[in-house]
């Protein structure tokens, strides 16, 4: 039993933690707020339906495209409402986002309806016996699966490639970047491409669980959230680590006392780590300057 | 003069509102009584600094304590109006306890997090609230004479809008509010020339409350049903868009934002499915070119007047 609980809370754990990464991604260059990373998800999962369904496109052809529409989606959402926006204050932005939200979501209804989807999966239900006792289904180990390759994707992006050490470098200090010759726009434009992307594979991951429909993310993105929080809104592997610990902890408490708070739980545990380390529980508090 | 001129413009109102029609009366009602949030917000986050996306949450409260207290227990329209103010201003103070050592967007979150929680304990405790059924709201009564007209509830919350106006302003003035503009400015700076930043947001954040929780009350009286569906996230979203909307720095701001919150549905419904997504499109446009809110077209004007001008 526990060993099962503990399989489907990493699966759903692991989609919290792609979205979070794209949420700590595009904190960390543009430093907004994405309220709208979950429904950028839902809305090129629309997309990947249509090409599936209407189109005909075999769906693992459309997860191999995934990356690359989810990206330009970003990329073009980041040249046409965020960069004119440099230089606004924090709450400023916030709005954007929230319009940018708004946007996205009545426009998926008003393209596609309002009436949920069944959205096809690469895996089927057949249960899988990991060890003696307990068994999973390959949907949920899909779903690990799929996030590890992306998470592993990334690590090669930020840790082997030119364009990757720039974004470190810019996130780290801006102005000595710039001054190194890093074009600091160019690293946000390539932040949201890379966030549109990992949020087109987390949706098109969520929608055969769920049905596909313009509500479909709200509260896995709050919950994405949580995690990235919880692991400090900064830090890359804190976000991983802040989703993976939220959607076990979710899973456990569900089973064990109430199914009804599933959804607030996750934040008393933020209200509660935060109290204890107000910068979450993997960032260093910097120093401030008067 | 000009010291008179928003009296002379808030007494035509009142004079004309008997020829308006009876929508535009609930209109105009949901308009003040969403102007104590954005004043609300405008303490919280102009002043303060802080950003709220949780105030949905003090409104429900409001409107759920009156609700209760009038309905359950028979107690007077005004006495439920301001207990339903205190619960949420004693909440205010309890979520105030996280924003002492939590900043930015993780007190946003926070704040979106409580929000939730207790929209979700208002559905779950039925029998208290009602739950999914809702619970209905006696009109609004001053000394046992019922107010069963928009037009008379407007007569008693143009006032009140006044009234909260009035202290927003002297809030800015008293040396709380200069405490909580240099806290906002520095926040080592402040602290360090002895400015005791713990009692001062707890302040902010109970006056806040406090305001929003009488808006809640008073919109329970207003719509005479309740459900947790009006206490969303959408809600939460809305009042903070409203707020930066009209512009955090005045009280014009905060009836302009309230105005846009309640009038931008009702303009562009004709546009249907679009409704939204263009509602959604202004919101950035706004942020784009009024970056102040609207509060703050007459300086943009004049700027630009004075761009072109030969």
């Amino acid at each position: 039993m526990i060993g099962q609980l503990l399989i489907s809370g990493i699966a759903i754990g692991s989609v919290y933690a792609l979205l979070g990464l794209a949420l700590v991604l595009i904190h960390k260059s543009t430093d907004v707020v994405n309220f709208a990373q979950g429904e950028m998800s839902m809305f090129s999962t629309f997309l990947a339906m249509t090409l599936v369904v209407r189109l005909g496109v075999p769906l693992w052809l459309v997860f191999v495209l995934a990356f690359p529409i989810g990206a330009l989606l970003g990329a073009l959402i980041e040249r046409l409402f965020i960069r004119p926006m440099a230089g606004s204050p924090p709450v400023n932005l916030l709005i954007v986002a929230i319009g940018l939200f708004i946007v996205l979501n009545n426009l998926a209804g008003w393209i596609w309806g309002f009436d949920p989807f069944k959205f096809p999966s690469l895996f089927t239900a057949d249960p899988v016996e990991l060890a003696p006792g307990i068994r999973s289904s390959q949907n949920t180990l899909g779903v690990i699966g799929i996030a590890m390759v992306v998470m592993t994707g990334l690590f090669v992006f930020f840790e082997k490639t030119r364009e990757g050490t720039a974004m470190r470098a810019a996130s780290q200090n801006p102005e000595a970047a710039r001054l190194m010759g890093i074009d600091v726009r160019r690293v946000s434009t390539i932040a949201w491409a890379l966030a549109g992307g990992i949020g087109m594979i987390s949706g098109m991951v969520i929608a055969p669980q769920v049905f596909l429909d313009s509500q479909m993310m709200v509260s896995v993105l709050l919950k994405a959230f949580a995690g990235a929080i919880l692991g400090g809104f900064n830090s890359l592997p804190g976000a991983v680590v802040g989703g993976l610990f939220i959607g076990v902890a979710e899973v456990l408490f569900a089973a064990y006392v109430s199914t009804a708070f599933q959804d607030s739980f996750a934040f008393l545990v933020i209200v509660a780590v935060l109290m204890f380390r107000p910068t979450g529980l993997f960032s260093r508090s910097g120093i401030k300057k008067v | 003069m000009r010291k008179f001129a928003p009296w002379i413009a808030l007494a035509g109102l009142a004079i004309s509102l008997p020829f308006a029609g009876q929508y535009l009366h609930f209109l105009l009602a949901t308009i003040l009584i969403f102007t104590l949030v954005a004043m609300s917000l405008t303490i919280l986050i102009g002043f303060a600094g802080q950003i709220s996306i949780g105030h949905a949450a003090f409104w429900a409260l409001g409107a759920y304590t009156t609700a209760i207290l009038t309905t359950k227990l028979g107690v007077p329209f005004g006495v439920g109006v301001l207990a339903g103010g205190m619960v949420a201003a004693v909440l205010g103070a309890l979520l105030a306890l996280p924003a002492l050592r939590v900043q930015g967007h993780y007190l946003a979150i926070a704040t979106l997090g409580f929000a939730l929680f207790v929209q979700q304990v208002l559905y779950e405790w039925e029998s208290l609230t009602g739950g999914r059924h809702g619970i209905n709201v006696l009109r609004p009564a001053i000394f046992g004479v019922e107010l069963n007209s928009d037009l008379a509830y407007c007569y008693l919350l143009l006032p009140v809008a006044i009234l909260f106006g009035w202290i927003t302003d002297n809030l800015r003035r008293s040396h709380t509010g200069l405490a909580l503009f240099a806290l906002k400015m520095s926040t080592p700076a402040a602290t360090s020339a002895g400015i005791d930043r713990a009692r001062h947001l707890v302040i902010a954040f109970t006056v806040s409350a406090f305001f929003t929780g009488i808006s809640g009350a008073l919109y329970a009286h207003l719509i005479g049903y309740l459900s947790t569906e009006a206490f969303s996230l959408e809600a939460s979203l809305g009042f903070l868009t409203m707020a930066v909307i009209g512009g955090l720095g005045s009280h014009v701001g905060a009836v302009l934002g309230a105005a846009y919150l309640t009038l931008a549905p009702e303009v562009f419904r004709e546009l249907k499915n679009a409704q939204l997504v263009v509602y959604g499109l202004t919101l950035m446009l706004c942020m784009r070119f009024l970056p102040g809110g609207l509060a703050s077209i007459p300086q943009v004007a004049v700027r630009l007047w004075r761009a072109v001008r030969p």
